[in-house]
């Protein structure tokens, strides 16, 4: 075998190889990821609405909402993902609802790729506690009603941003003191 | 054995990759916000280098020299991504910590620098050893950096308050200039502390 051909044969073996061991181990750790994907979305709705057990899975004008419901069945309030622009790319998050007393209950960031050390801090309760009891009237502009971090103003904005374009949806579907 | 010693310190001090080769400054500069995140990437680099070069020392026979990078490559990434797979299906603590990290070490250059100039050329456990010192080494060393930019941009340490509440924070710290300033700053004193070792200073 001259060289040339050496060469041609040895890359073709570890391009297969490569294909056929990420082939292998997608398909293996695939299911998992999804099960820690969907553990992780149960985990963020009970984060979001304190208090409830199970939860029910509603479709209404092409958005997704999560009720919850304690040990006894009674509806303790609605969770929704919203979306915000942020630094580094979307920020997704988990929004806890109550539409009896028009507050939120909880925030939840679930996916986001800001700066880490920076931006990335909205991860941390101390940021996202805010929002708990926070009515859905106000207005949520940053370094006003929205407390911001040091050295990162645009991924707060972009949180508080999404979660407001997505009330204003949320609160046409369950009004403000409306059945739900 | 003596061999293997040297070759696991030599990374550690001599031939650090962040304070001496000068090599990966991409991670070294962009997640040393914080202490943690360096101890963080210093060990998933770690691993993945201990694993590409035990491979590449163990192919090294059979890739043709004019088409190494390219196996070199193949090598490395086949082996990022299984590991992030793997962590994000089976480590799901560990992942959310080091995942937004797992795919920048592809492009990190230790890994590859490593495989070329080492690696390739020696026995597994020589690589293997050169690898973990490689990698401790580059784990000590953003670790530093990111405990002198955590301290003064945000007053802790490893998360932990250092300073009072009224001490005023260096933000520009947290920021990319900081990492500049830092690796700066440290650069000077690590030469500082090695040329004090050096008996004859003509030599240079």
């Amino acid at each position: 075998m001259n060289q040339y051909t050496r060469m041609i044969v040895v890359l073709l073996i570890f391009s297969v190889l490569s294909g056929a061991v990420l082939a292998f181990s997608y398909e293996l750790a695939n299911p998992k990821i999804q099960e820690q994907a969907q553990k992780n979305l149960e985990a963020s709705i009970k984060n979001v609405l304190p208090g409830i057990t199970k939860y029910e899975q509603v479709e209404k004008e092409g958005l997704t909402f999560y009720i919850g419901l304690d040990d006894q069945g009674n509806k303790k309030g609605i969770a929704f993902k919203a979306t915000g622009q942020g630094f580094g790319g979307p920020i997704e998050m988990m929004v806890g609802y109550d539409p009896k007393e028009g507050k939120l209950t909880g925030l939840q960031i679930l996916s986001m790729a800001e700066t880490p050390g920076l931006g990335a801090r909205i991860q941390e309760p101390t940021f996202t506690d805010q929002f708990k009891g926070k009515s859905v009237n106000d207005p949520f502009e940053p370094k006003k009603d929205v407390q911001v971090i040091t050295g990162a103003t645009i991924s707060p904005a972009g949180v508080a941003s999404g979660i407001k374009s997505a009330l204003e949806k949320v609160t046409k579907i369950y009004p403000v003191g409306g059945d739900y | 054995m003596y061999q293997l010693v040297k070759d696991f310190f030599n990374g550690l001090w001599n031939e650090n990759p962040t304070f001496k080769m000068i090599i990966g400054m991409c991670p070294t500069l962009a997640v040393t916000t914080a202490a943690m995140n360096g101890i963080a990437m210093g060990l998933a680099t770690t691993f993945v280098l201990v694993f590409s070069s035990l491979l590449i020392s163990l192919l090294r026979n059979f890739i043709p020299a004019k088409v190494r990078i390219p196996c070199y490559i193949i090598v490395i990434a086949t082996f990022v991504t299984v590991v992030d797979l793997f962590m994000a299906g089976y480590f799901p603590a560990m992942y959310k910590i080091l995942g937004l990290y797992i795919p920048l070490i592809v492009v990190n250059c230790i890994i590859m620098a490593r495989a070329e100039a080492f690696a390739s050329k020696v026995t597994p456990m020589r690589a293997i050893a050169d690898a973990l010192g490689m990698g401790l080494g580059f784990t000590w060393a953003i670790t530093l950096i990111g405990a002198v930019r955590e301290l003064m941009g945000s007053g802790t340490l490893f998360g932990f308050p250092v300073f009072g509440e009224n001490v005023t924070r260096w933000v520009i710290m947290l920021l990319p200039p900081g990492a500049f300033i830092t690796m700066g700053v440290l650069l000077g004193i690590m030469n500082l502390l090695t040329r004090r070792g050096v008996k004859n200073t003509q030599c240079h």
